[in-house]
């Protein structure tokens, strides 16, 4: 397996720059996800590392190798489309030996890890059959195998779930899982669903407009988010963010770092009961979700929700207070202002 | 209401198909009657019937040659051989169309659009001293050079609209594959099209099978003349041999509708529907 | 693919575009020859009589041509000022050949041919009908008012035809050329056309005659007489009883009528290779032997007088018939200008057949028009400010062009492979098409009289945009033409999407039954050469025996005379374009069809939408961006669509439904070879075409923005 090493790497089209200088190392065996909205160039980063896009400079080193102005098939890299790509005039065992036959691979290895793949896939049946004649999911396993029977280096994904319906998507990513402890190997992921890359990723990277905007473990983004975008984009319900001022005017939080223009604060932190720092406010909606319940509150014109166990009822009025260990303070640009909260959580974090 | 509707449609299908087919019962009439004058009556149904026209047709023969049988091979070699080379010349310019973006892309477009424009009153003289220049005057590879250039353009629209609407992620999964570019072409890009290869062809085949002029004009030897030549010399300047014409005709068109039947299901074909689109 | 002689002293190559029994007997000959001259074997050559003069033109100033070659006399003129032939020398053998076919074959007291056979018009007649032919034109009339009835006539011939009606101004005394110079508007002149307008309007004639309707005619019983060449004895059905006899004598001058006559002769090519065998055996083809197996086999009219001692040749009914008619005919001259005469002359028939001019009037217009072509030499002016500024703008075309490729030299070097899919095409078009192009349209900036090229810089275009003194209404003018061309593409392009589209969508529907053969059958005209589609339907609109009359005929609509009016004669030529082009629409559409996902369609339903609403709002819209490159592309070709315009409807009436290609070709090789003038003809439809091709781009692009 490999490790990869993306050096502040720049890249436009035309006018408009995508990537605008982007640096990344990747650990060997490590699955690391590049998350963003769409547009953020996180694709065109994907597709820079497999050598579809030239780099306008940087570099893109493999295994201490720059490969830079390699070719894509010099870099032994695999790659799964969003559209999977599958060649519509070969059967599936074709097409998952396409890549051993352009690599010259002996006939008798290609049977055996054909074969070997389509074990680990449970796509055996379908060996002889062609693309067309197979589900969306079915194709996105052969799409999978065509990757994993190469050995390659690193494996890339670009949004290769985007085309499965929710409960496929579900039982994909767990598939995905394990594919990456059996075969612990080096994986690139790259997706528009933060669900996705919390629950895939080793480590995530997120991108908007071209630029970094925090590289971490889904922990690490999830407690201390860099800046207000990282903090709205990781993480379902969508953290809370009051405006300094309001947060000041009702009194919900202790006390503010100077230079606060935004206080975060995550669903869970929410909770119902009094005292200092309680704030009356109004339930306009409650999601159920089984086990708790997102609770939509209004403070005044200010919108918040909760995550509960057991919540009020719609249309009642309660009290809430916010938890002090799980506020987030950003600055007028966005970006998170470090209090005693992450010092406190940092230590908590070192082992 | 819908009976009626599909009755609707079969009626209008079934008199133009008439309209289509009625000119080519003509033909067959003045082939299929002993006289060889212009047969004049509306009905298309012959009165006698005689194969002696096609007799005359099939067996003309230039001194120890059969004529028909040469002139066949002929045309069937320059039609197969302006079938490869142009497909083969048109594939691989409309794969660079498609596929790249580079300076004179736009030029090189309406470059081939601008070579239809070009009537072919003034360029037939000029053709021939370049033929001759090339020395491939009375040759029928001169022949081929000539037809596969008339009809690469064409081809290059055809196929170029085909390639851009195939994704280039197949093409990406090959070099990440290991191939290069020319396998992804070769493995991956022509197989899927088979459908616009097979229009091309076809195209480039009839452009080859139907010409006179040019061949008559280069070629000096019967027995290097194409078939359509030879069929051009039942009409003269004061007389037209009416049946062998049109039984010379038919001789013509027979490979060309049977290349047509065959391919039909490809001329329209969507091979790459439900597997590319996921 | 030549197969290579074996080596022998010499080896002479004749063309011909003889066929049926003239090719036979000539191929007799030619073997008897070989025979006997086993060091100096002939190969005779069938050439297509459509590629002949071109092949010869294009073939003998580069010596490919033959050694020998066999035409009609007309055009000495012209090719011995092209270079295309030799003199041949006097010798004494030459007192051997008829005076009539022998003294035409001199030009500037050269001789430059050796005759074969002379071919002229006589009188056909219907045995069972007439016991005499009529010797004198009252005779004629009188029985022809006697046989006139429904669809019967005493005589039929091609009146609108000036070959045909040359007889008569002959026989009236009128004469083409008057001590060179072109008087086709003569007091004999106008008295013909007169006598033929009289004849029209007794209906003692048929109105809008072609040959095949003549030959119908005859051989029904319906005319008892026609005029026609030796050629017409191969349309006489068989146990027709006919006899030949010589042309009437014009009773008003007591002339007889005169026939051009058209010397069919053996030429001594320019540059023939081996000239002196050559001349060895055209005078064995020639004289009495050669002479004997042509008129016995082959049927010819040969102009050995030796031979007509022959009884077998000399009391042929037919031989024989043109052999007495001989001395009362007149050779055709063969100076280049005749080439200018035909067109002009022939609309000036048709225009007094058709009512819509008197005799005077239309030969006082035929005969301006002929000087005003002769006239329109243009003077030649020095290339060099031509040369001059076609270096500056080479020069500034190669700095700019070579700037930009600098300032995209880099982004060139990255895509080098992009260079090497295309250069295998783009070379082999910029040799084969381009170029010849490019020498063709430099053409035009040339006056090509007789042979030689005069440099005379923009004249051609000048004299073709300016009009000089030629109506704009007149079908002469680029601008008539140019707009019959568009109405011509649109109506065209309009009708090939309209039936393709419709059929296309007809045919979509997957549970069809039968579906598959009507997709066949609906593609057949497809698959027909054009050429073969475009002589069936001249045919099928023939205004007597055409289906399309018959047709018409059936709902009680009576016979429409096609090619006569502008409207019909160019919806004949729309017809054919139309049943030959559909197809070709009708694929692309049901490709693009099914590239249509149904859902949009279905989702198109559920919101309501009518059938028709779905084809309007859903399926056309998809549809535009697939056809409109087919749409482009048809619209040029229909635009250069030559052969469906000059095959259907030759451009009758009066060139009217001529389109730009069809009169370049006309200019060309129909109105006596002027290259350059049609070269800038040719020039100006590809200006026109680019611009609009620019235009369209601009359309479709401000549409994809919009």
């Amino acid at each position: 397996m490999a490790t990869l090493s993306v050096q502040s790497v720049k890249k436009s089209h035309g006018a408009a720059t995508i990537l605008k200088g982007i640096s990344l190392d990747i650990a060997d065996g490590e699955f690391l996800v590049l998350v963003g909205p769409s547009g953020c160039g996180k694709s065109t980063l994907l597709r820079c590392i497999a050598g579809l896009e030239e780099l306008d400079s940087g570099a893109i080193v493999i295994d201490g190798a720059n490969v830079t102005q390699s070719e894509p098939r010099d870099r032994d890299l695999a790659m799964v489309f969003q559209s999977y790509a599958l060649y519509p005039h070969l059967t599936v065992r074709e097409n998952l030996a396409f890549g051993l036959k352009m690599r010259k691979t002996p006939p008798s290895e290609i049977v055996t890890r054909v074969a070997e793949a389509a074990r680990m896939l449970e796509i055996e049946p379908l060996l002889d059959r062609l693309p067309k004649n197979l589900s969306g999911g079915q194709r996105q396993r052969v799409a999978m195998g065509r990757a994993v029977v190469r050995r390659p280096k690193a494996f890339l994904f670009d949004e290769p779930l985007s085309n499965l319906d929710a409960s496929l998507r579900g039982q994909m990513r767990i598939e995905l899982m394990r594919l990456h402890r059996q075969l612990s190997a080096t994986m690139i992921y790259v997706t528009h669903d933060q669900v996705e890359a919390m629950t895939l990723a080793t480590r995530i990277a997120v991108m908007k407009a071209g630029e970094l905007q925090q590289v971490g473990t889904p922990d690490e983004l999830y407690q201390h988010p860099a800046n207000q975008f990282v903090a709205k984009f990781i993480g379902t319900p969508e953290m809370n963010l009051i405006p300094a001022d309001d947060a000041r005017k009702l009194a919900l939080v202790h006390s503010l770092p100077d230079g606060t223009a935004q206080v975060g604060v995550r669903a869970e932190d929410v909770h119902v009961g009094h005292g200092v720092g309680a704030a009356d406010a109004m339930v306009e909606v409650v999601e159920h979700l089984g086990w708790e319940a997102l609770v939509h509150l209004r403070i005044g014109a200010l919108a918040l929700v909760a995550r509960m166990k057991d919540p009020p009822a719609v249309g009642a009025r309660t009290s809430i207070t916010l938890d002090a260990a799980g506020l987030h303070f950003f600055d007028g640009t966005g970006a998170r202002i470090f209090s005693s909260n992450d010092r406190a959580s940092a230590q908590r974090a070192r082992p | 209401m819908k009976a009626v509707r599909n009755a609707l449609v079969h009626v209008v299908l079934v008199i133009a198909s008439m309209i289509t087919l009625y000119p080519i019962a003509w033909v067959v009439k003045m082939a299929l009657t002993p006289s060889q004058g212009f047969s004049l009556s509306a009905s298309p149904i012959p009165e006698h019937v005689t194969l002696a026209n096609f007799a005359d047709v099939l067996g003309a023969r230039d001194g120890g040659h059969w004529l028909f049988g040469r002139q066949l091979a002929n045309s069937l070699a320059v039609s197969l051989a302006v079938t490869a080379v142009g497909v083969v010349l048109a594939c691989s310019a409309a794969y660079a169309l498609s596929r790249f973006r580079f300076p004179g892309r736009e030029t090189s477009l309406r470059a081939f659009l601008f070579s239809q424009m070009f009537p072919g009153v003034v360029t037939s003289i000029p053709l021939y001293v370049l033929l001759e220049k090339l020395g491939l005057l009375n040759h029928l590879a001169g022949l081929i050079l000539v037809y596969s250039t008339t009809a690469i353009p064409f081809c290059v629209f055809m196929l170029k609209s085909y390639f851009d609407s195939l994704p280039r992620e197949l093409e990406e999964a090959v070099l990440l594959d290991g191939g290069t570019r020319f396998i992804a072409f070769i493995r991956v890009v022509l197989p899927l099209s088979r459908p616009a290869l097979a229009v091309t062809g076809l195209f480039c085949f009839l452009t080859a099978w139907n010409e006179f002029i040019l061949a008559a004009t280069f070629m000096n030897d019967p027995l290097s003349f194409t078939l359509p030549v030879q069929l051009q010399r039942y009409v003269g300047d004061y007389s037209t041999e009416w049946g062998h014409f049109a039984a010379g005709a038919i001789l013509v068109s027979i490979p060309v509708m049977a290349l047509f039947f065959a391919l039909e299901k490809h001329l329209i074909g969507g091979l790459t529907q439900g597997s590319v689109k996921g | 693919m030549l197969f290579a002689p074996a080596i022998l002293a010499a080896h002479v190559v004749l063309w011909h575009a003889y066929r049926g029994e003239e090719e036979r007997a000539l191929e007799h000959v030619v073997k008897t020859w070989n025979q006997t001259h086993p060091d100096e074997t002939v190969d005779a050559v069938a050439v297509p009589y459509d590629a002949y003069s071109q092949k010869l033109s294009a073939a003998i100033p580069r010596g490919n041509g033959p050694d020998l070659f066999i035409a009609a006399h007309e055009r000495i003129g012209d090719w011995r000022a092209s270079g295309l032939i030799q003199q041949v020398p006097e010798s004494a053998d030459d007192d051997g050949y008829l005076p009539e076919t022998f003294t035409p074959l001199h030009d500037g007291g050269k001789l430059f041919a050796l005759p074969l056979a002379f071919k002229s018009l006589a009188l056909f007649y219907r045995r069972d009908q007439l016991a005499q032919p009529p010797d004198t034109t009252d005779e004629l009339i009188a029985f022809a008012r006697q046989k006139r009835g429904a669809g019967k006539y005493g005589f039929a011939y091609e009146t609108a035809d000036f070959f045909y009606h040359a007889a008569w101004l002959h026989g009236f005394g009128g004469k083409i050329f008057d001590d060179g110079i072109p008087r086709l508007d003569s007091p004999e002149a106008i008295r013909s056309v007169e006598f033929v307008l009289a004849l029209d309007r007794e209906h003692l004639v048929p109105g809008d005659a072609t040959h095949v309707l003549i030959a119908q005619l005859f051989n029904e019983g319906n005319a008892a007489m026609t005029i026609a060449g030796p050629w017409f004895t191969g349309e006489i059905a068989p146990g027709v009883d006919f006899g030949v006899a010589r042309l009437p004598i014009v009773s008003e001058t007591g002339k007889r009528a005169a026939p051009l006559l058209s010397i069919e002769s053996v030429f001594l090519a320019a540059r023939a290779a081996s000239s002196q065998a050559a001349l060895r055996f055209a005078h064995f083809l020639t004289g009495a032997d050669g002479a004997r197996i042509r008129a016995i086999e082959g049927r010819q009219t040969v102009a050995a007088r030796a031979v007509w001692d022959d009884p077998r040749v000399k009391d042929d009914p037919i031989l024989g018939a043109f052999y007495r008619q001989l001395p009362d005919t007149i050779a055709t001259p063969s100076v280049p200008a005749m080439a200018l005469i035909w067109e002009p002359v022939q609309n000036a028939l048709r225009k007094v057949l058709r009512g819509a001019a008197t005799p005077a009037a239309a030969l006082h217009d035929a005969q301006a028009r002929i000087m005003a072509s002769i006239h329109l030499l243009p003077t030649p002016v020095s290339p060099l400010p031509y040369a001059i500024a076609l270096g500056v703008f080479c020069l500034v075309a190669l700095i700019y062009l070579s700037r930009r490729a600098a300032s995209r030299l880099g982004q060139a070097r990255k895509q080098r492979a992009a260079y090497a899919y295309l250069a295998p095409a783009a070379i082999s078009m910029a040799i084969l098409v381009f170029v010849p192009f490019a020498v063709g349209a430099s053409m035009s900036l040339y006056h090509h009289q007789a042979g030689r090229f005069t440099f005379i810089g923009l004249q051609n275009f000048i004299s073709i945009l300016s009009l000089r003194e030629i109506p704009i209404t007149d079908p002469l003018s680029f601008y008539f033409t140019l707009g019959v061309t568009i109405l011509w593409t649109v109506a065209n392009v309009t009708l090939h999407v309209i039936l393709g589209v419709s059929l296309a969508l007809l045919l979509r529907n997957p549970l069809l039954k039968l579906r598959g053969v009507y997709r066949v059958l609906l593609i057949i005209p497809w698959a027909v050469p054009n050429y073969i589609t475009a002589l069936i339907w001249k045919g099928m609109f023939h205004r007597q025996f055409g289906a399309i009359n018959g047709l018409l005929s059936l709902f009680g609509i009576a016979p429409v005379s096609w090619f006569s009016h502008f409207a019909t004669s160019f919806a004949a030529n729309l017809a054919t374009n139309v049943w030959l082009g559909f197809p070709f629409m009708m694929v692309v559409t049901l490709g693009a069809l099914s590239r249509i996902p149904k859902e949009l369609e279905e989702a198109a339903a559920l919101d309501g939408a009518s059938a028709w609403e779905r084809l309007r709002h859903i399926i056309l819209p998809l549809l535009r961006p697939a056809l409109l490159p087919s749409v482009i592309l048809g619209a040029v070709w229909t635009f250069n669509m030559f052969n469906i315009v000059f095959l259907v409807s030759g451009g009758e009436p009066d060139g009217a439904t001529d389109i730009l290609v069809s009169q370049a070709y006309r200019w060309a090789f129909v109105r006596g070879s002027r290259y350059g003038y049609a070269a800038a003809y040719a020039v100006l439809i590809f200006l026109v075409l680019v611009i609009w091709s620019a235009l369209a781009r601009r359309l479709s692009d401000k549409e994809a923005e919009a």
